[in-house]
């Protein structure tokens, strides 16, 4: 099947919810099996948090966008935001490493992205925003799946 | 949601329900912490059973709590998280800590090494 969608929302935490929420909608159609459904929302969440927290800072003005498309069983994701953007991409990416300690930030959200997706790209300007695209390849719906 | 209970011995059990994320580990950050300062807690027990997402947010917290036990050398344990929170405590070091018992066994657990030292 093919669908593809566009969501903006503000800068605000309550919107995490809301991303996942909505994500976990558009991709219902392919009959994810459980451990697919739960990792696709953990990618989205890390992501839209990072936009949230880390590009905006919250400042409950600028507007996330999240652009997502389905061909056949593969979901490519965009999450956009044109915060501050990010000063080193390796480093960013290295587990554990965060910029935000006190906040009790782990460090794990790229990683986690990382190990949940088939594919992730980061393009960051500083001063001019982030943009990550993921790639998810769902398996195919058999007998066992959809005994779950 | 937390459902925080103050169990003997300095047990402090912490029953999660709903999604944690990070907008939901702000709203509990500071009654966990309150009730973990609140007389002396030497253990913490976190029952996920009933909760049905989990995000780094979750980690951070956890972390952080783990953190306030260091004074006091206390321990943590992880009850009965989903396949995919499973992972995020593995990627993040935390595997050694995830149980997958009931709340009663995870008492003794921690009952018999406090008794140990
Ligand atoms: N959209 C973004 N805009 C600006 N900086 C970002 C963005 N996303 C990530 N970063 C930077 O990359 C770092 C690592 O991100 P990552 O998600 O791995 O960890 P974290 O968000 O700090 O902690 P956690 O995700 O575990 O709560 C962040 O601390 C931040 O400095
Ligand atoms: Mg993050």
């Amino acid at each position: 099947m093919k669908n593809e969608m566009t969501l903006s929302f503000l800068a605000i935490e309550q919107n995490e919810a809301l991303a996942r929420m909505a994500l976990t909608c558009f991709i219902a159609p392919l009959d994810p099996t459980l451990d697919e459904l739960s990792e696709f929302k953990t990618i989205v969440s890390e992501a839209v948090t990072n936009a949230i927290i880390h590009g905006y800072e919250c400042d409950g003005k600028s507007m996330v966008k999240v652009h997502a498309t389905i061909d056949d069983r593969s979901v490519k994701m965009t999450v956009t935001d044109e915060g501050m953007g990010i000063f080193d991409i390796e480093q960013a990416m290295e587990p554990m490493f965060t910029t935000k300690p006190q906040m009790e930030r782990s460090g794990m959200g790229f990683t986690i992205m990382e190990s949940f997706s088939d594919g992730i790209r980061v393009d960051s300007t500083l001063g001019n925003g982030t943009i990550v695209t993921f790639e998810k390849n769902f398996s195919p719906v058999t007998e066992v799946s959809r005994m779950r | 949601m937390a459902t925080i209970t103050q169990l003997e011995n300095g047990i402090v059990l912490i029953t999660l329900a709903g999604e944690l994320d990070n907008h939901e580990a702000n709203q509990i950050r500071e009654e966990v912490s309150t009730a973990i300062f609140t007389g002396k807690t030497r253990a913490i027990i976190w029952d996920l059973y009933q909760l049905g997402f989990m995000d780094s947010a979750g980690i951070g917290l956890i972390l952080g709590r783990m953190r306030d036990l260091v004074p006091v050398n206390g321990e943590t344990l992880i009850l009965n998280p989903s396949p995919t929170m499973q992972k995020l405590f593995q990627f993040s070091g935390l595997g050694e800590v995830v149980r997958i018992c009931t709340v009663e066994e995870a008492i003794d657990e921690i009952g018999g090494v406090v008794h140990e030292k």
